[in-house]
């Protein structure tokens, strides 16, 4: 872990300007450029939004706000995750040219997605305004469920940016794995409309702490329990200690195999 | 004060070598059916020694697949070897493959910043010489166009010019230049020599002796991931020339009645 520390202190230029590149190049052939990391969640939003207040009404008060509460932190984590995963294996020609410290690739990954995400807070912002929802002052506490999901991210993309290395079919299996944990993750619905003897079963899972932790913040204007609060930044540690644990592991020998 | 820059200690470097990867998911299953292995060992450096001093310029020859890049990959950090000790100390600036870190989609300004962190340099002593490696590239405006639109001399030269601005204390060179034109193979030599007259460590690898001759007094033959010879470089190079006439020229002389014909 102090190796990671001392990584990330000598890369942290390098890291910034990778995560930079991707967004660069993401953006770069298009007309409005930059404009679109802002443009494209606003755009989806404003669909989501008229889906479900107009066409699909769902007996939950301001559906779309409570959607996208969760929806904006999950498509940072799987997007996030998507490039992580790819992230040691598409820089190969570099690895076998120059020796860089590995962790800055799946790092800059993360970090990309970070800004994007930040991002699109702004248009969410706007989306509550045009709705006429209220701020609730909350939303100073989403930099703690931010934090989980932060490291959460992380500890994922590192092990599976090792385990692509190796085994090639982790990248398309993850895309799987996604989908289904979205429908798994309280996204689209809450956990009170899960049946009580399922609950237990959805309460293993690690992001419905973090996700409940943004749409209290948001939505209901509430902060969650102590418990709840601790699990989502927990479950974060644990993930990013195990994700880098078997990262550092293999980093030699990526080498090779790419 | 031990002054060696470079030691390698029986050195060896194993590589898992694959016959042939599984196209199909069929022939996956047969794989596991079968124990006949597709994956074998195969050693390019079987066990090397060396010791290069603070300074000196070195030349690595060898034919392909000789273990020469090898080497120089092992003290540019990029493997790790399987067994052996390797010490190497000081800042090393690799001139392999130089424009490895490059995005098509960045242009040229863009990628000086890009590459010299790749290269371990920081953003203000890129900023710094920022100037100085595009008047080295040469690349007139080209430089503020995606280098995706650029000929491979002028990608070239923008590597070279980057990769040569980190102040190394060692300096690895793999057969850059065999490409580009006289007028830049010129340009390069010189910025190499000013490099030695400094009192860098330079570690050069190239099969063709000429190279060497120009650069460096001292040469290493590697053949087969061993060491042949080691010493001073025209006894290295009559050594390797020797071994090369014996491989591949041996028709050619027969045919003008050399001795070799026996």
């Amino acid at each position: 872990m102090l190796q990671l520390i001392r990584e990330i202190q000598r890369n942290h230029e390098l890291i910034w300007a990778l995560a930079l590149k991707e967004l660069q190049v993401r953006y770069k052939r298009s007309a409005l450029g930059f404009l679109w990391a802002l443009l494209n969640p606003l755009l989806m939003m404003i669909i989501l939004t008229i889906v479900f207040s107009t066409v699909m009404r769902i007996g939950v008060n301001e559906y779309a706000v409570f959607l996208l509460s969760a929806l904006v932190p999950w498509t940072f984590f799987s997007q996030a995750l998507s490039y992580s995963v790819e992230s040691i294996v598409t820089n190969a020609d570099l690895l076998k040219k120059i020796y860089i410290g590995r962790s800055v690739f799946p790092l800059a990954a993360v970090l990309s997605n970070l800004i994007n995400f930040l991002l699109s807070l702004i248009p969410l912002a706007l989306v509550l305004l045009a709705l006429r929802f209220p701020f609730h002052w909350t939303w100073v506490y989403m930099p703690v469920p931010l934090l989980g999901l932060m490291l959460f991210t992380m500890g994922c993309g590192f092990f599976c940016a090792a385990a692509n290395v190796f085994f090639r079919d982790v990248s398309h299996i993850i895309q799987i794995i996604l989908s289904a944990w979205f429908y798994f993750s309280p996204v689209i619905y809450s956990l009170d409309f899960i049946p009580e003897r399922f609950r237990l079963l959805f309460r293993l899972n690690p992001m419905l702490y973090i996700l409940n932790g943004f749409r209290l913040a948001i939505y209901y204007g509430q902060l969650p329990s102590l418990a709840s609060a601790a699990l989502s930044v927990g479950v974060g540690i644990l993930a990013f200690g195990i994700g880098y644990y078997v990262f550092h592991r293999y980093e030699d020998s990526f080498v090779y195999y790419v | 004060m031990d002054l060696a820059k470079i030691r390698f200690d029986n050195v060896v470097q194993r590589f898992r070598v694959i016959r042939e990867r599984p196209d199909t998911l069929r022939e996956v299953f047969t794989r596991l059916f079968s124990r006949n292995s597709r994956v074998y060992d195969f050693d390019a450096l079987k066990g090397i020694n060396f010791t290069i001093r603070d300074g000196e310029a070195v030349g690595i020859v060898g034919r392909n697949g000789s273990g020469k890049s090898t080497t120089l990959k092992i003290i540019a950090g990029v493997y790790r070897p399987t067994s052996g000790r390797v010490v190497v100390s000081g800042r090393v600036a690799p001139l392999i493959e130089l424009a490895a870190g490059f995005h098509g989609d960045l242009t040229g300004r863009e990628n000086i910043v890009l590459n010299g962190l790749l290269l371990g340099l920081s953003r203000r002593e890129i900023m710094a010489s920022e100037d100085r490696i595009i008047g080295f590239a040469a690349l007139g405006d080209f430089i503020d166009s995606p280098v995706k639109q650029y000929s491979s001399g002028m990608y070239m030269r923008l590597g070279f010019a980057v990769a040569t601005e980190v102040d190394p204390d060692i300096l690895l060179i793999d057969e850059i230049l065999a490409v580009g034109d006289a007028e830049f193979q010129q340009k390069c030599m010189a910025r190499i020599e000013e490099f030695r007259q400094r009192g860098k460590t330079i570690v050069l690898v190239s099969h063709t002796a000429a190279t060497i001759r120009q650069l460096c007094p001292r040469a290493i033959f590697l053949d087969g991931g061993t060491i042949v010879a080691d010493g001073p470089a025209e006894e290295v190079l009559a050594k390797y020339i020797e071994s090369q006439e014996g491989h591949q020229e041996a028709p050619h002389l027969s045919q003008e009645g050399a001795p070799a014909s026996g």
